[in-house]
């Protein structure tokens, strides 16, 4: 009996603590710990790469951070669900530059403006700052910014005899150019497609970040003004020029079909890839000793004064339901203009938001030929995704799009359903 | 001697209790919730706004269409596939356990998992099946990016578990039938067909019944290998309504929408329910 009543007082006290367990934010003694969530789950990934920063920060603060990294797609799922339902169980969540609008006008994000001096703004270049502010309220901070450039594999350039002919800023490649010589690459390495080769694609095939850049390379643009429509946006003739065209390339065996944005950078990582336009992190993710290059990325013939590159990258911001609302701007204000921020930007290798860092490269004579094309690219050509609240109609639609494109569906159908299936989906928003 | 006397006449209430509380938490009320936050406006009124809005998009009709193809196509043929492995493996052999455990391991491995390992098998690059085939001059399938392939491979990754499932429902059913009655048949020199649609079939009309509106109702709510294997495309082609649901919800952000889709859903999987029982009734009067 006394051991039935022993068993039961434990149980009890097992539930209680169970009860009364407190979430990862909670306060222990005096240290805090803060739950990051994130993208780039992996050892290559950011969850590979931050730790160092987190160790730094911890050392610096006494603040400790716990991560947690999901896929790029898994984690818009998951801050959806999370901060729909008013969930306090993270502190700082990593925003993809393209919904802060939807999450601050959702009320998601923490208003930054009360931990962010107008010292501390000024330090970032106003693009990176603007686009983290949501009718006139800052809601996020710029970890960095991104941009495009034409990498290609030397190793298989060589192998096939190939050589890529002079160009710079004002002499670019083209599109058609690159093409084909990834044509001529793959007919000489592996005629009967039994290697694998891939001769030219992009790092995030079908996902509207990186797949735009085509039609704006033509004058096209993004979204309508009032950021709720794409009609006479999108089915028009740059659109339906661009997609075309890498249509063409699809059904030319050039560029590949079957791999999703999270396994296509694999194939050029392993050497099995010749041209890959990509973000200025490429050179950090390969995994063979091939060597690669790179260069400005190109342009279509005919539009050489309308080079657009894909640009903005990832923002941090507080949860509004977080319990700890101050430790967490402070680890946001140590990893976007901090030392966290050095860490990062050298680890990372992405371009700088920070205004100070962009002119270190610019003026420092031994900074990376990589570095210097992407700071290049980012005052110049850079071309801002759609500013929308209703972002997560419009990548879905779209990136949809792309992907039946790359597919075989026809160019102007697939535009006009993706005009008409917008419509339909922002409709009852707009109400 | 005999069965447990009950004196209070409240304990099976209490006994079942629990189990109606948890149905009435877990199913009963998000069901209310649904159907009424579909009719609600933003400002908390009553409305049909939401369903006008939603019978007005196009993708809302294209996802019924492809639903309902799917369903026609998948409930049939897993009744009868199910069906058939069921008498495969009603036969006396020795070491028939064997193949009953083979044919039902398929169901054994999660849905999630299984759909991950046809997604590679089915693979335009570099999936085996594409290989096989190219071993006979095939040029690469687009299972899963080709609008021609991709519902037949979404029944097929469904069917490869589901018919496993339902087989075992079946063989309780066919276990459940007297010997005598067959051995009467044989005697009377009935022969396999004649026995199948005369004894086998109507004696399983109850198993039948729960397997079919079961069948119907997984089969309608079918989710996940939509969501991990094809997004809802190539062009819309495999945009089941449940995966209209989740992206009205979790990509979408609009709640009321998703809410109208699944009280649609609901409604259908009721009335083809009802229809299959009165349906089956009827036969048996």
């Amino acid at each position: 009996m006394k051991l039935k009543k022993m068993m039961a007082l434990m149980m009890t006290a097992a539930m209680a603590a169970g009860v009364m367990a407190v979430p990862a934010f909670a306060e222990e003694g005096d240290s805090i710990t803060l739950k990051w969530i994130s993208q780039g789950p992996g050892e290559t990934g950011w969850e590979g790469i931050t730790p160092p920063i987190l160790e730094a920060f911890e050392k610096e603060t006494g603040i400790h951070v716990e991560a947690e990294f999901y896929s790029f797609n898994d984690l818009f799922e998951v801050i959806e669900t999370k901060c729909a339902s008013g969930n306090a169980d993270f502190d700082v969540v990593s925003v993809d530059v393209t919904y802060v609008s939807k999450y601050g006008s959702s009320g998601y994000l923490e208003p930054l403006d009360q931990y962010f001096t107008d010292e501390d703004k000024a330090k970032w270049d106003e693009a990176s700052y603007t686009a983290g502010v949501w009718d006139g309220t800052m809601y996020a901070a710029p970890e960095n910014t991104s941009t495009q450039e034409l990498w290609y594999n030397k190793t298989l350039l060589d192998e096939a005899g190939i050589t890529i002919p002079e160009n710079d800023a004002e002499n670019r490649l083209t599109y058609e150019e690159v093409a084909d010589l990834a044509k001529q690459a793959l007919e000489k390495l592996d005629p009967d497609g039994s290697r694998g080769l891939i001769g030219l694609d992009f790092q995030q095939v079908s996902r509207i970040y990186q797949m735009n850049m085509l039609p704006n390379s033509m004058g096209g643009a993004n979204i309508s003004e009032d950021g709720y429509s794409l009609d006479g946006v999108v089915n028009t003739e740059p659109w339906i020029k661009a997609m075309t065209w890498y249509q063409g390339l699809v059904n030319d065996g050039i560029a590949s079909r079957g791999y999703d944005a999270d396994q296509l950078p694999d194939m050029f990582y392993s050497g099995k890839m010749i041209f890959m336009v990509g973000g200025t992190w490429t050179s950090t993710g390969m995994t063979c000793d091939d060597e690669i290059g790179s260069t400005y990325a190109p342009c279509f013939e005919g539009y050489e004064d309308q080079v657009a590159t894909s640009t903005g990258s990832w923002y941090f911001g507080i949860n509004s339901q977080s319990a700890n609302k101050d430790a967490a701007a402070e680890f946001i204000k140590y990893f976007t203009l901090g030392a966290g921020s050095d860490m990062w930007l050298e680890i990372n290798g992405d371009v700088p938001s920070r205004l100070d860092k962009q002119e270190a490269i610019v003026n420092d004579e031994n900074a990376s030929e990589i570095m210097k094309i992407a700071a290049y690219e980012a005052a110049n050509t850079a071309y801002p995704r759609a500013v929308t609240p209703v972002f997560g109609e419009y990548s879905t639609v779209l990136d949809q799009a792309w992907e039946d494109v790359r597919n075989g569906a026809d160019v102007e159908e697939t535009l006009n359903y993706a005009v008409e299936q917008f419509a339909s989906a922002v409709a009852s928003q707009q109400q | 001697m005999g069965g447990i006397y009950i004196k209070n006449k409240w304990l099976p209430y209490l006994m079942i209790a629990p189990t109606v509380i948890l149905i009435c938490i877990f199913k009963i009320y998000p069901i209310i919730q649904s159907v009424v936050q579909g009719v609600l406006s933003s400002d908390g009124g009553l409305t049909l706004d939401n369903y006008k809005f939603l019978f007005a998009d196009k993708a809302f009709w294209n996802s019924l269409k492809v639903t309902l193809k799917f369903n026609v196509i998948i409930i049939p043929l897993q009744i009868v596939i199910a069906f058939l492995m069921a008498m495969l493996v009603n036969v006396k052999l020795r070491g028939i356990e064997i193949f009953r455990t083979i044919l039902y391991l398929p169901f054994c491995v999660s849905l999630t998992i299984s759909t991950v390992i046809w997604q590679m098998l089915l693979n335009i690059n570099n999936g085996v099946v594409n290989s096989f085939l190219g071993l006979f001059g095939v040029r690469p399938i687009g299972f899963l990016i080709d609008k021609k392939w991709a519902l037949f491979a979404i029944i097929l990754i469904s069917s490869w578990r589901g018919c496993a499932y339902w087989m075992m429902f079946f063989l309780a059913g066919l276990k459940g039938i007297d010997r005598s009655v067959y051995e009467s048949a044989k005697i009377d020199g009935s022969g396999f067909f004649s026995t199948l649609f005369r004894i086998t079939i109507p004696l399983l009309k109850n198993t039948s019944l729960f397997v079919l509106v079961a069948n119907t109702t997984a089969n309608f709510l079918l989710f996940a290998p939509v969501q991990i294997a094809t997004e809802g495309g190539p062009q819309g082609s495999t945009d089941l309504l449940m995966y209209e649901a989740y992206k009205a919800a979790f990509v979408y952000s609009n709640r009321s929408r998703q809410a109208c889709i699944v009280t649609i859903l609901l409604v259908i999987v009721i009335a083809v329910c009802v229809v299959q029982n009165v349906f089956m009734k009827e036969k048996e009067a």
